[in-house]
């Protein structure tokens, strides 16, 4: 489970939380909602580690991520960022390398397969739609091994066969892990997931 | 497959090079080199084992060292205009050195001198770290202000030390190979073998770097760690070059655009490659600058210069070279 326990955070003088609390279950699909400038990829990148609350504390599976080193966080969570960055010509085999083989979960072929990936794997990523780009950067993420999976705007440059073909991944891994991801158009796909949170 | 020919081809293209350099000189062999492999007397012998050998060698290690240096550099700043000598390593190097050959608390060669050159690498690009705004192209523009404020303090010390011969090292600061020795070679080789491991130590987390900070924040990766190790590699291959040759122009930003046309940006691939580069262009530019006008000896600096450039412009315009921008 990740608890956030009564988080504030702030950019400056615009307070985004304020005694923010919420769970993340595990076995369990997550989707968390709300419009732009809601605070949905800051509470991510809270929960990351990437950024720190101002006050409060974010617990996962009983681990304050304040106490945890950046590896030890990769291995309770893996995080699928809005954005990666593609400007080497890397190919999507050398891409997806980066996760070494004794951290890859086991369910990563399947990952590969249901997103259409196999036939990708000698193209360069720069050459490469945005769609394409994004199902590589989610399946990176969706590759490691951990106990949640936080996914931030997967769908955004997704056609209908591929946002059907991730949300039911989606389903799948959250029978056996916990899932977040974060959309804010959330109506179309709510029926999908088993949690709701919205930020307002 | 290509890339195996690509690897057998420039290793081919550097030993013979190599033995061109053990070839080629002033003094005319009048044995084969191969004959000379089991001599040690006579003026042929000397010529090849005391002074060919060693400038070949170090051409090797040192062109090698630098091509690799490059990559790192380019890989930890995520940016194809990094150089080791932009981020003040260089200017570092050449400030640790001037400062213990003045003060006499070294000789020119010795292990004092090439640790003193990477202790000061290290504090260059660490101070860098510490001025610099953390924000776009912050890093570079305080690397080569800072650079430009070490460069002129070593040419100060320079103008007001009285100790004779200290002169010479004006030209030693556009880097030649004519210094090397045996004994030199010995000294900064192992600073160099430390540099080439924590860089392919390194090299899988660069690829992940590529990706963004955060990006790889989120797959295990300590941003902070991984530059200050990034660094200290490149610190040992600089400092320990520029301590025994002097600063070698744009080697390190010419090798890794090179390698990453020939076998693309995955960094441990890119490493071993640059290795190969870097001591084959090293080896031809040493060549060139030592036979072009014979019995003169041109200044490294300028030849790599010279070669280099022109270079990088013609790589710049071939399509595949260049780092795609996100626009």
């Amino acid at each position: 489970m990740i608890e956030i326990k009564k988080i504030s955070f702030a950019y400056g003088d615009n307070h985004i939380f304020e005694d923010f609390s919420a769970v993340v279950s595990n076995k369990c699909a997550t989707l968390l909602g709300g419009p732009n400038g809601s605070g949905k990829s800051t509470l991510l990148q809270l929960i990351g580690g990437v950024r720190a609350p101002d006050s409060g504390s974010i617990v996962i599976n009983g681990h304050a991520i304040s106490n945890l080193k950046t590896k030890e966080q990769a291995q309770l969570r893996s995080i699928s960022p809005q954005r990666r960055i593609f400007e080497l010509a890397f190919t999507v085999k050398e891409i997806f390398a980066v996760v070494k083989p004794k951290q890859r979960a086991s369910h990563s072929g399947e990952i590969f397969e249901a997103l259409d990936l196999y036939e990708l794997f000698e193209a360069k990523v720069t050459e490469l739609s945005l769609g394409q780009q994004q199902r590589v950067s989610v399946a990176l993420a969706l590759i490691q091994r951990a106990e949640y999976y936080l996914l931030d705007e997967p769908l955004s440059a997704q056609d209908a066969i591929y946002t059907q073909k991730l949300l039911g991944l989606i389903s799948i891994l959250s029978k056996t892990t916990g899932i977040l991801v974060i959309s804010h158009s959330t109506g179309h796909i709510a029926q999908y997931f088993d949690e709701n949170i919205y930020l307002s | 497959m290509k890339k195996l020919l690509l690897y057998l081809l420039f290793s081919t293209i550097g030993l013979v090079l190599f033995a061109f350099s053990l070839r080629t000189g002033i003094v005319q062999l009048h044995s084969s080199l191969w004959s000379l492999l089991t001599q040690h007397t006579g003026v042929d012998a000397t010529t090849v084992w005391q002074i060919r050998l060693p400038r070949a060698l170090g051409a090797v290690v040192i062109g090698g060292g630098l091509g690799i240096a490059g990559v790192m550099a380019q890989g930890i700043f995520r940016n194809p205009l990094a150089e080791p000598t932009l981020i003040g390593l260089s200017s570092g190097a050449t400030l640790g050195t001037i400062t213990v050959i003045s003060s006499g608390a070294a000789t020119y060669g010795s292990r004092t001198n090439a640790a003193s050159a990477v202790l000061f690498a290290i504090l260059a690009a660490v101070l860098v770290q510490l001025l610099a705004p953390n924000k776009g192209y912050g890093f570079l523009l305080t690397g080569i202000a800072l650079s430009a404020i070490l460069t002129a303090m070593a040419g100060l010390i320079i103008s007001i030390s009285s100790k004779p011969g200290i002169q010479s090292l004006a030209f030693w600061n556009f880097g030649s190979l004519s210094l090397l020795t045996n004994h030199t070679l010995q000294v900064i080789a192992p600073f160099i073998e430390v540099g080439v491991i924590i860089s392919f130590f390194v090299a899988r987390r660069l690829d992940a770097y590529s990706l963004g900070e955060t990006s790889s924040h989120y797959l295990g990766i300590n941003p902070k760690r991984l530059r200050l190790l990034a660094i200290i590699a490149m610190a040992f291959l600089v400092g320990a070059s520029v301590s025994a040759v002097g600063s070698i122009a744009f080697l390190g930003l010419l090798v890794p655009h090179i390698v990453r046309l020939l076998v693309g940006p995955a960094h441990r691939r890119m490493l071993t490659f640059s290795a190969i580069i870097g001591a084959t262009l090293l080896l031809l530019a040493d060549l060139l600058a030592r036979t072009i006008f014979q019995p003169h000896e041109i200044p490294l600096g300028l030849i790599t210069s010279l070669i280099g450039a022109p270079l990088l412009i013609l790589l710049l315009r071939t399509k595949q070279s260049q780092w795609v921008a996100n626009d």
